[in-house]
């Protein structure tokens, strides 16, 4: 395959159109296709998708694109035969060509052009949210204000402005003790290495004992929420504290409905607009039924399970599920042995005359070490508060609920 | 190795199976002096890659296991701090002065996995496995960067050592963490699927020399069902080799035994999962 293939060419267009498709194939992935090209030619199809595979895509992610570009690409391309009559040797047009979409929707910004272009300035009517974060002079006493309405009273711009004031909140929440060192005189180990480097200013007489003591960093959270059709008022805030969360604490969020979708990609966008509208659109079956219990299971099953130990998991929802109250129980229990606490956010919650009825709610309520209302974005901040006494506190008492 | 067939038929004589997509990804890493990243399940034979590797090519092999809080002291080099302070005592006792030059040489240089690995002068290059990678703090991968890129690792006191033949490094992750862009950058990516029964089968084979043709197809065959139960941690590789092992050590020829039960622990981690593949067994083997 790929005789009298210019394979620098091959590989850059290749590249270019997996780019296109979103893997991230870099220069240096295209420098070791060719090489990986140079040091065993291709006899099959098979090893040039092997070849290809191992030296462009670099994240079990990325395989699908890999595999559907590749299909595009080679599956009408003709077997070329192994061996073939002596072919003049200045006649190039047996090279295959790499079809590499011309025109069409991908070069609309560079006007046709085969290079990039600042996109043309007329675009000017978007009025998002985050020229609007700085168009209403909200001063905090409006904002507070604001944070006491309930969710579905507030519009795009003031649940965006509010979720800028909640990432300010997030200060503090429960820390762990790492495997990590780091110099400080209130430690108990001795730092050889500091205090030999601090001896050589005494001409090698260790006068000074550095000391060190373990590393603190806070837990990691991990926030899974409803975005089924019961909770429909309050997606667009739960979508904000996520946000506010996966760009300030690097926790990883997940929606829900029926299925699971993972958003901490999308959410870490620099935009809040973007971040919400591409979290909206990864979230396939948004507003449609419940599946809790299938869906918690689906997080501790998957590879991100492992972020939940000695974490802080927020579920935020009413505890609607379709699935038995057992499936609940099993699967908190599962959730609690691996987090370090459990915070379960229900609109309902603060509601006067409000008690878990709900069976799902109720079997998932032992589990939790603190249920807590979350129908406006005050409770939001208090839930900020919550966690910073959690961390103040330092054991792992549970709380009973102020109901 | 002259190609992912030699690699894959020199790696079968020290008994260990691999399918294209592998065979391809090691030989690239050998052709081209880069890094490989295997990912895949666990269990499912990514330490044992580079551990056949470096069999297969009769090489020592260096492993540095991956934890948190894992520093350059342990993973590159540390300078011998008490026989840095002995040497300090005994010059004064002499009435000798010490100086830099005297106390950072190599004599007083520890050797860790990834500078031995640099410093092996051997006539074939070691096989390196930085083994879980993902378990280390993200701060960890950035030390790795030179040595990832150049096969050189930087001792601000003695200057920098270059490998005279590149290590074969091959880096493993369970992608508990995302790793960064800049050390996927730097590596060969292969992804190690679960390989399908009669693979599996093959591999058990190699694994467990003295159990019975039945048993093994029953095994495998009966693990690809359970693979599909909703378990807490599914039986990867690892397991089912134990497992194999466990019930050809007892005598079972078949899964029909009344020892299957009592083993079952070698494939089912969690009490849940206990009574769901207690279940599965109880369906396989009623007539």
């Amino acid at each position: 395959m790929l005789r009298g293939v210019d394979r620098a060419a091959f590989a850059v267009a290749f590249a270019a159109r997996l780019r296109r498709a979103g893997l991230p194939a870099g220069l240096s992935e295209t420098g070791d296709l060719i090489r990986a090209l140079d040091a065993g030619p291709p006899d099959s199809r098979t090893t040039l998708y092997w070849t290809a595979r191992v030296t462009l895509a670099r994240r079990h992610a990325d395989l699908a694109v890999f595999d559907r570009v590749f299909a595009a690409v080679f599956d009408d391309t003709p077997p070329l035969p192994l061996t073939r009559p002596a072919a003049p040797p200045n006649r190039r047009d047996d090279t295959v060509h790499v079809p590499v979409p011309a025109g069409g929707d991908d070069t609309i910004d560079g006007g046709g052009l085969p290079w990039a272009t600042l996109p043309p300035p007329v675009a000017a009517d978007d009025t998002g949210a985050d020229s609007g974060l700085a168009v209403p002079d909200l001063r905090p006493s409006e904002l507070a204000a604001l944070a006491e309405r309930p969710f579905e009273e507030l519009d795009e711009t003031q649940t965006a402005a509010l979720g800028a004031m909640l990432a300010e909140a997030l200060t503090r929440w429960p820390r762990r003790r790492t495997r990590k060192h780091a110099v400080d005189p209130r430690g108990r180990r001795v730092s050889l290495r500091a205090t030999i480097a601090r001896a050589r200013r005494t001409g090698w007489e260790a006068v000074d004992v550095v000391r060190e003591r373990p590393v603190r960093r806070p837990r990691r959270v991990v926030l899974l929420c409803d975005l089924s059709a019961s909770m429909s008022a309050q997606a667009a805030a739960c979508l904000q504290l996520m946000r506010a969360f996966a760009r300030v604490a690097d926790a990883e969020a997940f929606g829900f409905a029926t299925t699971l979708t993972r958003l901490t990609p999308a959410l870490r966008h620099v935009s809040a607009t973007e971040a919400v509208a591409q979290a909206s659109a990864a979230v396939g079956d948004r507003f449609g039924g419940t599946r809790i219990a299938a869906n918690l299971g689906a997080v501790l099953d998957s590879h991100h399970g492992n972020a939940l130990r000695g974490g802080v998991v927020i579920i935020a929802s009413d505890g609607w599920d379709s699935a038995p109250p057992e499936a609940m129980t099993a699967v908190m229990r599962r959730l609690r042995r691996r987090a370090y606490t459990v915070i379960w956010l229900n609109p309902r919650a603060g509601t006067p005359g409000f008690a878990p009825r709900v069976a799902a709610m109720a079997a998932a309520l032992p589990f939790c070490d603190l249920l807590l209302p979350a129908a406006t974005f005050q409770d939001l901040l208090d839930l900020a508060g919550h966690l910073r006494d959690l961390s103040s506190r330092g054991s792992r008492g549970r709380v009973v609920p102020s109901s | 190795m002259k190609d992912p067939a030699d690699v894959a038929g020199r790696l079968d004589a020290v008994d260990y199976l691999v399918d294209d997509g592998l065979a391809m990804a090691l030989f690239l890493a050998l052709r081209l002096g880069k890094p490989l990243l295997l990912e895949g399940e666990p269990g499912v034979g990514k330490t044992a890659a580079a551990k056949a590797l470096a069999r297969a090519l009769d090489t020592p092999f260096i492993r540095l296991q991956c934890y948190e809080g894992l520093t350059a002291g342990e993973a590159l080099y540390e300078w011998n701090y008490q026989r840095q302070l002995l040497h300090i005592r005994l010059a004064e006792a002499r009435g000798a002065t010490v100086g830099d030059a005297d106390l950072f040489t190599a004599d007083f240089l520890q050797e860790r996995p990834i500078l031995r690995a640099v410093r092996h002068d051997g006539p074939t290059p070691p096989v390196l496995l930085i083994d879980e990678i993902d378990r280390a703090d993200d701060e960890f991968e950035a030390l790795l960067f030179e040595f990832l890129g150049e096969a050189a690792i930087t001792v601000p006191e003695l200057g920098t050592f270059a490998a005279t033949r590149p290590p074969v490094v091959v880096l493993t992750s369970n992608r508990s963490r995302d790793l960064h862009d800049a050390l996927r950058r730097r590596c060969l990516y292969h992804w190690i699927e679960f390989p399908a029964p009669d693979r599996a089968a093959a591999i058990v084979r190699r694994a467990v020399p003295g159990a019975g043709e039945p048993l093994i197809q029953d095994v495998t065959v009966f693990i690809g069902k359970v693979r599909r139960l909703d378990l807490d941690k599914a039986p990867g590789l690892a397991e089912t080799i134990d497992w194999v092992s466990a019930l050809a050590a007892l005598g079972a020829t078949t899964l029909a035994h009344e020892d299957v039960l009592r083993t079952i622990g070698t494939i089912a981690k969690t009490p849940d999962d206990r009574i769901l593949v207690a279940e599965a067994v109880h369906r396989e083997t009623r007539p």
